[in-house]
């Protein structure tokens, strides 16, 4: 069973590597003119085999785009699949039980009312003020919906979900009253936090992420036993010494950070958490040994075709990529809605 | 092997169990039987540890649980629970296969793999292991959560406690007996069942000693020809009986409503 997961991670990184070949070649800017390998060797040596302004291009945004896409991609969907096993529910993501519109909420106060302190802090605390008050954003929800709908290990969905609805309807009213207190830059980045995009991809935006997400796999990414085996029941998953309560706290930790540095740097992106574990449980069940650390690869999967297909589908403006998540998400929601019925 | 002490517990100021004491020792099988509402499965979950308590009103091995790794723990002792009607989408094998997740980290071993198919053939749930687990009925629902815990607890420890709760719910005749010789075999090892049942025939052939609890407290307990007798037992259950030598083996028969 392991050299199969084994086999199919390599597939899904494979796969990966490829698509953001593909990516790096395609957009309203094109490099046609020039093959893979004299991109390649064009980037690292600097030696004029391509051509400035091309050099720019590529280095300062495309390629991080395209790491972003990577590395936010993979952080939703693991976040997805964690929560759905602490909720024991396919439709606990981050997105339907509120927590990305609490992090979203806390983001755009921030833009908002934190302009009045912006100057007199440097850029990088800026932008870390920024992720750090979407993370509380992230945890306080988190922390609220699991209260409110879950008793002695027991979630009820229905609650669950609707407090996601009113967590969102509050999210929305704050926003909405933010727009006519804020200026225009401060619109515009209110539009983009509730659009989401990945436009504004950089490499310190990058290097944040990859520290949070390579934190957050080390304690998350081996939890596959313990989701498992409390799919029992919690009682009986500590039977198996499982210590259920340290790792649910864990994972509320980590996917609040992970989900709030997502939004703190490209808004909201839906659905993610949604799809990838779908689309996994279609093939493996619910084995998380398995889908946990495939769903890394395959959220950046998702993302990054997502991502160049915004880019690419309507030149020369971008189709907000959340547009298309939820083009994909919203069908499946209502699949998992229909096969749920009668549990609920 | 397992000593109570003082057992009391309340919910909301309503008492289900008051002042319980008892020992188990090795190689026993303890029967717990009662009418219902008397508080045996409660008596089970504190014994088993679910219900968090920081006196030493229960000591397992000479030391009370949270002295005990939760990792090693596993490996002494193992419940089988009531609730099994938990949504579970996984291969039937899969769900045994978390009998030995206390005992490697990513990949199974073969000793795990030979745990998990000698476990599956003693529950006769071999057959089933390729099936979906939520497409089982609800006797062969219990019997892969049985080898599950049969699974867990097989290795070389010496004295090993498992507490079954009402595991022949929904077994036909055969597999009753079947899973109750495979318990028996695991005591006579030197290891220790704690089981609840509500068949006290079965309990009479198989036990020995049971634990007879009505409204949280110890009515009688000691071997089933001590607590088997027409007085007790009515009186417990509130129901006539009368009890006579069963003719085959021996052990008291209880007919019911005579």
């Amino acid at each position: 069973m392991q050299n199969k997961l084994s086999i199919y991670m390599l597939t899904s990184v494979l796969l990966l590597i490829g698509l953001a070949a593909i990516s790096l070649y395609v957009g309203v800017y094109a490099f046609e003119k020039y093959s893979f390998t004299e991109l390649v060797r064009g980037l690292f040596s600097n030696d004029g085999t391509i051509t400035e302004s091309d050099r720019f291009v590529l280095l300062g945004l495309r390629l991080p785009r395209i790491a972003m896409a990577i590395l936010i991609g993979s952080a939703l969907a693991v976040s997805g699949t964690c929560l759905q096993g602490m909720f024991k529910n396919p439709l606990a993501t981050p997105d339907l039980i509120g927590i990305t519109s609490g992090a979203l909420m806390f983001a755009a106060i921030t833009i908002v009312l934190g302009s009045s302190i912006k100057p007199y802090i440097p850029q990088l605390l800026h932008f870390s003020l920024l992720s750090i008050m979407s993370f509380i954003g992230a945890l306080l929800t988190m922390i609220m919906v699991y209260r409110i709908s879950t008793n002695k290990g027991k979630t009820n969905v229905i609650i669950m979900l609707l407090s996601g609805v009113a967590i969102t309807a509050m999210g929305f009213a704050v926003t909405g009253f933010l727009t006519y207190i804020s200026d225009d830059d401060q619109l515009r980045d209110l539009a983009f936090w509730n659009l989401g995009s990945l436009s504004d991809a950089s490499w310190t935006k990058n290097a944040i992420l990859a520290v949070i997400i390579t934190i957050s796999y080390f304690f998350l990414i081996n939890k596959g036993k313990a989701l498992n085996a409390m799919m029992l029941g919690e009682k009986d998953a500590e039977h198996l010494g499982i210590p259920v309560e340290r790792i649910k706290k864990q994972i509320v930790l980590f996917t609040a950070l992970m989900v709030g540095a997502s939004v703190a740097f490209a808004g909201n992106i839906g659905f993610v958490g949604l799809i990838v574990p779908y689309i996994l449980r279609l093939i493996f069940k619910s084995n998380y040994n398995i889908i946990l650390p495939l769903s890394a690869v395959l959220g950046s999967v998702l993302l990054l075709s997502a991502d160049t297909i915004s880019r690419t589908i309507a030149p020369p403006t971008e189709v907000p990529i959340g547009i298309l998540t939820a083009f994909m998400g919203a069908p499946i929601f209502i699949i998992i809605l229909i096969k749920n019925k009668k549990s609920m | 092997m397992l000593e109570a002490h003082k057992i009391s517990y309340a919910q909301r100021k309503f008492t289900i169990l008051e002042n319980i004491n008892f020992s188990v020792d090795y190689g026993e099988l303890l029967v717990i039987v009662g009418p219902n509402g008397a508080g045996k499965s409660t008596l089970l979950n504190l014994l088993a540890n679910e219900v968090k308590h920081k006196d030493e009103s229960v000591l397992f091995k000479n030391k009370t649980f949270e002295q005990w790794d939760e990792k090693e723990l596993a490996h002494h002792k193992a419940k089988f629970s009531q609730s099994n009607n938990q949504d579970i989408p996984l291969l039937v094998k899969d769900v045994v296969i978390m009998g030995r997740y206390p005992y490697f980290n990513s990949t199974p071993h073969k000793e795990d793999m030979d745990a998990v198919q000698k476990a599956m053939e003693e529950t006769d749930v071999a057959p089933l292991a390729q099936r979906n687990y939520n497409s089982l009925s609800g006797g062969e629902k219990q019997r892969v959560h049985l080898a599950r815990v049969l699974a867990q607890l097989d290795n070389n420890v010496a004295h090993r406690l498992v507490f079954l709760d009402e595991p022949l719910n929904n077994l036909d005749v055969l597999h009753q007996h079947r899973i109750l010789h495979t318990i028996k075999n695991f005591t006579g090892r030197g290891n220790t069942a704690i089981m609840v049942l509500h068949d006290l025939n079965l309990a009479a052939q198989f036990a020995d000693k049971v634990l007879l609890l009505k409204n949280g407290e110890i009515v009688s307990h000691g071997i089933p020809d001590e607590v088997f007798t027409r007085e007790t037992i009515s009186k417990a259950y509130n129901f006539p009986c009368i009890i006579c030598p069963n003719p085959v083996n021996q052990n008291p028969l209880i007919i019911f409503g005579t």
